[in-house]
């Protein structure tokens, strides 16, 4: 890790203009120190955001609920509340790397996240997405990349609260040139389908400041499967969302994470979901329709049925 | 003939750690944690190359960053680097950050190599780049034949052909490598973080061109090592010349990042075997080609063979066998010894070939086993645990459990050497208040091998463990084994038994009492007056054996839909002799299940064929099992108090992966012939992955 | 040959060591730590410090440790390097394994990836600061009952996990100690044996995880 300044931000005015030079936000720091060490990043000074005002509530409503950006994954997950409007988000959060890291890392910094491509992390590798002119994974061990991209890069988005987000159609307000800007969870990740060199659509010095998330879908479920039982990243995770009346669904919503650059949705297989009733071949079907242009590589062919299996289970749970 | 006591108080019984308070406190010092008088921090820059030349490296601006003391080279004038990682040179400062910072102030210059392999099919062919310049990357084939291995499948009633491959496994204690060591006038002491003070100070002392008695290894706790930690190691004399350089202690340890890289690692194995019973299910024909790498360290130009063979047909006996095997060269660094090497990726291989065959023929695998396993105290451990696990209930034919979740079971066994070193030698202080100090020049890096001497001695004494101060981990100590080739239990235990003795006797001579052990002791021992008694034993025959085995069942549940494997439970069944403290042997016992545990299901070290690089030199991709992944397990500790003492540390490792490869296999009704069985090979085995439809672009 | 020992003490020498502790006695409470903390944070406002080395005072233990830090130095490092506090390990420096895990106002985090510096303000709690007049902790003690060591690097991990665990959740299920300590990798495979220790320090019927049994052969 090189040296940098420090200073702690006390006013939203005043986090992006210490951050003006080569400055980066600095919350729970676990990308970003990460990403330091190994020298993937480098920063001339960190702003630390923690002491940013009003952002580390968690706040009910009726139609939605605000969570601050510096509101911890631990908080999210032992939040009752939360557990019981929005269990997928509740699940996606005890997902979140382990106790640890869920007591320092926040919500805006889960989101905001680089890509974990072993490729991009590695210290001695200049890939696409750090300015290179190559896309190893492409040509290398693709075994945790993507099913679906825009661009040439293949590295996935691996935020389990976006995807969790992304199916219960939650907003990120951010604060982008002295201006609120308010963007779903498409646009929050958007530039990185296109763009090899991006992980999201944040600007330098956009912050995140809060993430709004409607209660129109009163059921919701996440689902992961890893290598390893606890403590691993996903290889693929499935967030779904909906109201359900009359045991039929409306407006559902099905998110996939580590597999695309953003939260992979399908319009078309929420469109078929609405007013279904749960059954084995409307789920299967569904899923179908989600994976349709998947674009398997030589390691990461698995994800097609692994990612099938997790949208029909998870869907299925949505039954309650 | 020496021999145990038949009545015991404390051998064979719980005996708690006596070394855990320190544990658990965070008072244990371990090799990381020194802090000597003015340390200096060290650091090594390594090859980002995975071939290159070398041709100038310029430490002048390493040293010009505040707070360096020193910068060397690890080798003067143009030098071959023939793996990613290589060590080029090392720095010593004041503090980590002014290291961090003079690594990358180092100026490298190098002519990289366009071409170079770390992938053995690739390595193997025979227009592949050569790690050696001079000669192929393959070893002469080691070939191994005896019977009519052709005649003899002809035999067969059943013949089964199945590959097995095994990955390159990292040791990746929680403690890397590495030491503090501090040369002045008077000599050179390491505080290393070893599996054999010793072999650290004939190491350096040979490095460095010194007496051995001035050099002193010391390690007092160190954190794992698992076969990777013997010898100074490149990183242990760079710190003595950064300490000779900069006249002050350093303290250099690996980052978890080099640890994946140069100090050592389990070779790959990749075998091809052919299998032959007669009707009955007697083994008649065996068939194996295997070739692995052990890094660079292989290929012709390394005469005397590449170090990836594995014994074939490992603990089986068959009539007729053909078994050839090679070493495959990569750019990559060299294996080391890993925790019984060669036997696990034997294991996985044979009784694989084994449980496939039983499929061929309709046979329950724990009837082929006991058919065919040559080992009477093995065969005796499969029945007891077989009755212990459930075996007859659990087993069903391969595939044959319904549902999405399928169950299934598996068994393999293990055998290993072991045995004690018969040089090894301890000094017992008695003292007139009573107080016992033994002093061993071993180290215990884990195994219990402090509690053991503790054992033994309060044992012998008529004593409490914990009225015994046992020191070890030192060289000035008198001499005792590396810990490895779980042989450290059967070396101390006999040696504490004679200075025991020994110092029975002389306190009879020197105090007329004639039994001072258990309630004498303390009066005795003050009629020694104000001297101290001091005494020498060694290590005796007749008190520990060699030859050891073991059996472990393993059942799993996988998810057919997601690939996921989980461990439900593992029974195993182990014979060390005698045992010394039952609480401790456990413990080694439940490491080396979840370790083989973590070889079936999780750990592999990937390299990447462009770039040449480590691809997971960290814990978040190089998947050990954590407490969720770690199942139930039985331990039935099979005694044998005639055969005296025996190490357990090894055999416990070897066959978990079998049986957890066969567990999964019985499950599916199809073999993952392949570990790590992650759940993409469990899909791919089911035939449900879809070919790839876009190609690299 | 004389005997070098290692100092009990003191970072890169003993006096630097003693030098950085200033004029700060080290007996002060808690309490005045954090209050020269908060002082400093409204002092420096939104100053600007580093890349150099800034005065940084953690209250470690119930302590305050004064010292002269870059802001780049992380909490493990100002431990481990800076204080004779090391019985958080290093195991990874990248937030993946647990043995340098402590408690930053009773919960547990990873120190390597935690700056120094923006760990002031807060309560930090290491290994060394669990056992009160060399009492072992019922956390401790039942490490050393259940064989919960090997080695015993990884041990102050898992029980900082366990200490924060217990506190927050007396009665834990085994499920949840697993949740708890899945980010605490060992090696040597002493996982049944914490959870047979975390579930007696509880007091909690210990489900059964490992069985184990003598059997002769004879």
């Amino acid at each position: 890790m090189k040296a940098f300044e420090y200073a702690t931000a006390r006013s939203l005015d005043s986090a992006p203009q210490l951050a003006t030079d080569n400055g980066h936000y600095f919350a729970g720091g676990n990308d970003l120190l990460g990403r330091m060490k190994d020298y993937i990043t480098d920063a001339k000074i960190l702003v630390n955001i923690k002491s940013l005002p009003g952002l580390d509530q968690i706040e009910s409503g009726r139609d939605h609920w605000t969570l601050g950006a510096l509101v911890t994954i631990a908080q999210i997950e032992n939040h009752p509340g939360i557990k019981k409007v929005f269990p997928g988000l509740h699940e996606a959060a005890a997902e979140v790397g382990s106790q640890q890291i869920r007591n320092v890392a926040t919500l805006g910094g889960n989101l905001a996240q680089h890509s974990r491509c072993w490729y991009y992390r590695h210290r001695d590798i200049v890939c696409l997405k750090k300015g290179g002119d190559t896309c190893y994974a492409r040509h290398g061990d693709n075994r945790y990349h993507s099913l679906f991209t825009g661009n040439t890069c293949i590295s996935p988005v691996v935020s389990n609260l976006g995807t969790a987000l992304a199916a219960l159609d939650a907003t990120a307000i951010v604060r982008r040139s002295g201006k609120e800007a308010r963007l779903s969870m498409s646009e929050l990740y958007h530039r990185a389908w296109e763009n090899p060199l991006a992980h999201n659509s944040l600007d330098p010095g956009d912050l995140i400041l809060k993430v709004e998330i409607p209660t129109a879908r009163g059921r919701s479920a996440y689902l992961q499967v890893s290598d390893k039982h606890a403590f691993d990243w996903a290889l693929v995770s499935c967030a779904v969302a909906a109201q359900v009346s009359g045991g039929r669904l409306r407006r559902p919503r099905v998110a996939l994470g580590c597999i695309s650059p953003v939260p992979y949705q399908v319009e078309a297989a929420n469109d078929f979901l609405d007013g279904k009733t749960l059954d084995e071949a409307t789920v299967s079907k569904a899923a179908d329709l989600v994976l349709a242009n998947a674009q398997p590589l030589e390691f990461n062919g698995y994800k097609v049925p692994l990612a099938h299996a997790l949208i029909r289970r998870a869907l299925l749970k949505l039954k309650g | 003939m020496p021999s145990w006591p038949s009545e015991t108080k404390y051998i064979s019984h719980d005996v708690l750690r006596i070394d855990a308070p320190e544990k658990v406190s965070g008072r244990a010092r371990y090799a990381s944690d020194i802090q000597a008088n003015g340390w200096l921090y060290g650091m090594i820059l390594r090859s980002k190359w995975p071939a290159a030349t070398i041709t100038k490296i310029n430490l002048e601006p390493a040293l010009k960053i505040p707070g360096i003391k020193a910068a060397i080279t690890v080798q003067d004038g143009e030098r071959t680097i023939r793996f990613y990682g290589e060590e080029l040179a090392a720095v010593a400062g004041a503090t980590k950050q002014a290291c961090l910072d003079a690594l990358r102030a180092i100026q490298v210059e190098a002519r990289p190599k366009p071409s170079f392999v770390v992938n053995e099919d690739i390595a193997k062919a025979q227009d592949a780049p050569r790690v050696w310049e001079d000669s192929p990357n393959t070893t002469t084939p080691q070939v191994h034949e005896h019977g009519d291995v052709d005649k003899a499948f002809g035999e067969c009633a059943a013949v089964s052909e199945g590959f097995y491959t095994t990955p390159v496994q990292l040791h990746n204690a929680m403690e890397t490598h590495g030491s503090t060591v501090s040369w002045t006038d008077d000599g050179v002491t390491a505080w290393a973080s070893t599996q054999g003070i010793a072999s650290v100070r004939d190491g350096l002392a040979g490095a460095l061109r010194l007496d051995h008695s001035r050099v002193r290894a010391i390690t007092e706790y160190m954190g794992g090592g698992f076969g990777a930690k013997f010898g100074a190691g490149v990183e242990g004399v760079l710190a003595a010349r950064l300490s000779q350089a900069a006249k002050a202690p350093v303290r250099l340890m690996l980052t978890r990042f080099d640890e994946a890289l140069a100090v050592g690692n389990r070779p790959s194995s990749f075998q091809r075997i052919k299998i032959g019973a007669k009707a009955d299910g007697t083994l008649h024909a065996f068939q194996m080609d295997n070739y692995g790498t052990p890094g660079i360290g292989a290929g012709a130009a390394t005469a005397g063979g590449g170090g990836a063979e594995i014994p074939a047909p490992y603990i089986y006996r068959v009539p007729n066998v053909r078994v050839k095997q090679v070493g495959v060269a990569v750019n990559a660094g060299s294996a080391r010894a890993f925790r019984a090497p060669g036997r696990p990726p034997a294991s996985f291989g044979i009784e694989s070939a084994l449980d496939d065959l039983a499929t061929k023929m309709g046979m329950d695998p724990l009837e082929l086993r006991l058919k065919n396993d040559p080992s009477e105290i093995r065969r005796r451990e499969y029945k007891l645990g077989a009755e212990k696990f459930g075996w007859k209930q659990k087993y069903k034919k391969p595939g044959g459990s319904p549902g999405i979740v399928k169950t299934g079971v598996g068994c393999g066994g293990s055998e290993w050497g072991g045995g004690g070193s018969r040089y090894t030698q301890a000094e017992a202080q008695i003292n007139p208040d009573g107080s016992v100090e033994l002093r061993l020049g071993v180290q215990d890096i884990g195994t219990g091998t402090r509690t053991v001497i503790a054992v033994v001695a309060a044992e012998m004494l008529g004593l409490k463990p914990e009225q015994i101060t046992v020191k070890v981990g030192d060289t000035q100590y008198p001499p005792g084994p590396g810990s490895g080739g779980s042989t450290t239990c059967a070396s101390v235990s006999p040696t504490v038994y004679d200075v025991c003795n020994n110092a029975l006797a002389e306190l009879q001579k020197r105090t007329g009492v004639a039994d001072a052990r258990g309630d004498n002791w303390f009066a005795a021992c003050k009629k020694l007056g104000v001297t101290p008694l001091v005494v020498q034993g060694k290590w005796q025959d007749g008190l520990s054996s060699s030859g050891t085995g073991g059996v472990q069942f393993a059942e799993v549940e996988v998810d057919t839909e997601t690939g996921l494997v989980t461990v439900k439970k593992i029974t195993a069944v182990h014979d060390c002799g005698l045992i010394v403290d039952k609480l401790t042997a456990e413990s080694q016992i439940n490491g080396g299940i979840i370790m083989g545990m973590g070889y079936a299901l999780y750990e592999e070290r990937v390299m990447d064929n462009l770039s040449g690089v480590v691809l997971n030199p960290n814990f978040e991709t190089y998947k050990l099992p954590n407490i969720a992944d770690v199942p139930d397990i039985d331990v039935i500790l099979l005694n044998m108090p005639e055969r005296g003492v025996i190490g357990i540390g090894e055999p416990a490792t070897i066959p978990a992966a079998a049986a957890i490869g066969n567990a999964v296999a019985n499950a599916l009704g199809v073999r993952v012939g392949s570990l790590p069985i992650t759940p993409a090979k469990v899909l791919a085995a089911l035939g449900k992955v879809p070919k790839p439809v876009a190609s690299a672009t | 040959m004389k005997k070098p020992e290692p100092e009990v003490f003191g970072a890169h020498s003993r006096r630097t060591f003693l030098k950085s502790l200033g004029t700060v006695a080290v007996t002060a409470a808690a309490s005045r730590a954090q209050s020269v903390a908060a002082e400093l944070e409204k002092v420096n406002g939104e100053q600007t410090v580093g890349p150099g080395p800034v005065p940084v005072t953690l209250n470690v233990n119930g302590k305050p440790l004064k010292l002269q830090l870059e802001p780049r130095v992380t909490l493990l490092d100002a431990l481990r390097n800076y204080s004779s506090l090391t019985g958080a390990k290093e195991g990874c420096d990248r937030a993946a394994c647990g043995a340098c895990t402590v408690l930053l106002d009773n919960l547990p985090i990873y120190a390597c990836q935690k700056l120094a510096i923006e760990a002031q303000g807060h309560e930090i709690t290491t290994v060394e600061g669990l056992a009160k007049n060399g009492r072992l902790t019922k956390v401790q003690e039942a490490f050393v009952a259940k064989d919960a060591t090997m080695c015993g690097y990884c041990t102050p991990g898992f029980v900082m996990s366990l200490t924060a665990l217990l506190q927050k959740n007396p009665q834990p299920s085994a499920d949840e100690v697993r949740h708890a300590c899945a980010g605490n990798l060992c090696r040597c495979g002493t996982q049944p044996r914490v959870l047979e220790a975390a579930l007696q320090a509880a007091g909690v019927a210990a489900a059964r995880t490992t069985h184990t049994e003598v059997m002769d052969y004879a």
